[in-house]
């Protein structure tokens, strides 16, 4: 593993894919931020960076081109360095400009936001980095943060935290690749790709979950459920002759079925649908759906299964010696084919982010924005900190179609909604 | 606080509008608009530079044409065999390598300058073969169509700015009057006068099939009904 220059890693089957669909136009980009209760001083956390990196050798890496595959190699560069926040988040990584960093650090008043490429790591990993950055940012400007629940920027990494998980936990069964149907697209008028709106909505968690929990679902299922309402309702008024179904793609963080200490990705995605061409479904009735959808799905087995066909891929000898500029575009087909045209949107839940309670008094609240999608369609994601649930639709879409029908789907179920949007700000 | 009177979420202190659907927000004049929640500052990255892939290229194809140029000199002197390889490599560069360059430029141009290559080949298939006549008769005629068939559909459908049954009008048509004009050069060249034949069938099978679908884009029900049936 481990060169005359320095340290490379080989990418996990998801970092594979990721390598594998970047375009000029896209990266699987994904941002989190926290809003801090004072102003960020740009220096203590340019310090907090540079104490943070190298504990995390995990995101302190380039990508670089083999001639089967794309590896990561460890960036000795000058930064990764702070910079002042911009209107469009999430832009493309480039691979060879920024000295290959594929992190990225903002700050804007009192916000500080990372955007990680995707290859390096999963929306979990990513908050345990950004976890530990706080801290130490905190650390910077004079407060007492106790190391309890963090991890120590002072220890060498643990070996857990780089291994490829997805390797270890390959079972002997993979999943036959079964047909699925085409989804309703849910797209509109793209803008350029450079030109990104945001609307985050920001919502009481404890009502939230009332709500959820009166239709027997986890905060999860319920906003899933809602996102398919609302968008057969768009589909629906549209008026197509036939109307296709309408199913989000999940991730699951496998972490809690397979325990792992690794900060690189580990997840997995699930397909709840709903056809409407079998009836007129009523929100109680996508809820149970949904909910039962999960329950089924998401198990050891299945889960397990369907990763194990990706490790197989990246494993095969005869695949291993084609040529990554050959095999690129044939797995960016395969991900367009099975990976898109089978969904109408992308929902992810991070969960719940946990600090250390000395901590809590200087983070207001947190954000998450998830890149652009291949196509112009919007993307949600949500993340809750103390009892604020924020829930972002981002895309390069001109229409706020789909958000707007969801915020105000759940202003009509009680539950208040605050909107910001870098639409308004235009 | 203000709130959407259309939608019912909060709005931002400093919002003039909501931007979920848009409807004004009324503040009230007490009350000062806070600093914007995101930032101003707009950002684009920067295009990735293919000058050096770009260079490669250049170096390969120019090395190649050089190389055969010499060989030419000692194998086969009495024929310029040598033009085919330096046209096929000019036509790869302006195909392939000025792209790469002239980032900017509108695909409408390019597309033509595509054409404009296959031209510069043929000319100097042309010169090799002695063959001025049939380059000035028939290939520059056809060429020069080509030219102009292109860059008018190229610029008609730019942006994918038109719906998907005009983008096919457009197309069936624009094959209709080329093959029309390759008729007509044709003609000119072989019997001396244009006569009206195969081609006038062409344009007529392509008119033919364009007046059904001008028909269902410019009734609106047929409209609506085409684009719920096809998903458009």
């Amino acid at each position: 593993m481990k060169t005359a220059k320095g340290r490379w890693y080989k990418l996990d089957s998801a970092g594979v894919l990721y390598s594998a669909l970047q375009t000029e136009e896209y990266s699987a980009t994904y941002r989190f931020s926290a809003v801090m209760t004072d102003m960020v001083q740009p220096a203590a956390l340019q310090q907090a960076i540079e104490r943070v990196m190298p504990r995390f050798p995990g995101f302190a890496v380039r990508i670089r081109r083999g001639v089967f595959w794309y590896y990561l190699e460890h960036n000795d560069a000058p930064g990764p360095f702070l910079k002042a926040d911009t209107s469009d988040p999430c832009q493309p990584f480039r691979f060879k400009e920024d000295n290959g960093w594929l992190i990225r650090f903002y700050y804007y008043r009192r916000r500080i936001s990372i955007e990680v490429f995707h290859a390096l790591s999963d929306g979990a990993g990513a908050l345990t980095f950004f976890r530990t950055l706080l801290a130490e940012y905190l650390r910077q400007t004079g407060e007492t943060i106790p190391q309890e629940g963090l991890l120590n920027v002072d220890e060498p990494p643990r070996p857990g935290e780089l291994e490829d998980a997805y390797s270890r936990y390959a079972g002997q069964h993979a999943k036959r690749l079964e047909y699925l149907p085409k989804a309703y697209q849910n797209t509109g008028t793209p803008e350029p790709f450079y030109t990104f709106h945001v609307t985050m909505g920001f919502l009481p968690l404890n009502v939230l979950k009332e709500k959820a929990h009166s239709c027997g679902a986890s905060i999860t299922e319920y906003l899933s459920a809602a996102l398919i309402y609302v968008i057969l309702e768009k589909q629906h008024r549209e008026g197509l002759h036939r109307e296709r179904p309408v199913a989000l793609a999940v991730p699951i963080n496998l972490r809690a079925y397979f325990p792992t200490e690794t900060l690189h990705n580990f997840i997995t995605t699930v397909r709840p649908y709903i056809d409407p061409e079998m009836g007129e479904y009523t929100f109680q009735e996508i809820v149970a759906q949904v909910r039962h959808y999960m329950k089924l799905h998401v198990n050891r087995q299945e889960l397990r299964a369907s990763f194990t066909g990706n490790v197989r891929f990246t494993q095969n000898r005869l695949l291993q010696i084609v040529p990554v500029f050959l095999k690129n575009p044939v797995m960016a087909l395969n991900y367009r084919l099975l990976g898109v045209k089978p969904y109408s949107c992308t929902y992810t839940n991070p969960g719940p982010f946990q600090v250390p309670e000395s901590m809590h008094p200087h983070i207001a609240r947190m954000e998450v924005v998830l890149g652009q999608a291949t196509i112009p369609r919007c993307h949600c994601a949500s993340i809750s900190y103390e009892n604020t649930m924020e829930i972002t639709f981002a895309g390069t879409l001109a229409e706020t179609e789909t958000e707007r029908e969801f915020f105000r789907f759940l202003v009509r179920e009680g539950i208040p909604v605050r909107i910001e949007s870098n639409r308004s700000e235009r | 606080m203000a709130y959407c009177v259309n939608c019912g979420v909060k709005l931002n202190d400093g919002a003039k509008q909501c931007p979920l659907c848009g409807t004004e927000a009324w503040h009230a004049p007490t009350v000062e608009p806070p600093e914007p929640y995101f930032p101003l500052e707009p950002t684009r990255v920067k295009p990735e530079s293919k000058r050096a892939l770009a260079i490669l290229f250049t170096a390969m194809l120019a090395s190649v044409s050089v190389c055969c140029g010499l060989l030419n000199l000692i194998l086969n002197a009495e024929r310029l065999w040598s033009l085919y390889v330096i046209g096929a490599a000019v036509m790869l560069w302006i195909w392939f390598v000025a792209p790469m360059l002239l980032r900017g430029i509108p695909v409408f141009f390019r597309l033509t300058m595509d054409v404009v290559a296959v031209g510069i080949y043929v000319y100097l298939i042309s010169v090799n073969q002695n063959g001025g006549h049939w380059f000035r008769g028939l290939a520059l005629p056809i060429l020069g169509e080509a030219c102009v068939a292109v860059f008018l559909l190229s610029f008609l459908l730019r942006d994918h700015r038109h719906s998907t049954i005009s983008t096919i009008t457009f197309c069936i048509g624009g094959v209709g009057l080329f093959l029309m004009a390759v008729g007509y050069s044709l003609d000119r060249y072989f019997l001396g006068h244009w006569k009206p034949g195969w081609s006038l069938v062409v344009l007529v099978i392509c008119f033919g099939l364009v007046i059904p679908l001008q028909i269902i884009r410019h009734v609106p029900s047929l409209w609506e009904e085409a684009k719920r049936r096809f998903n458009m």
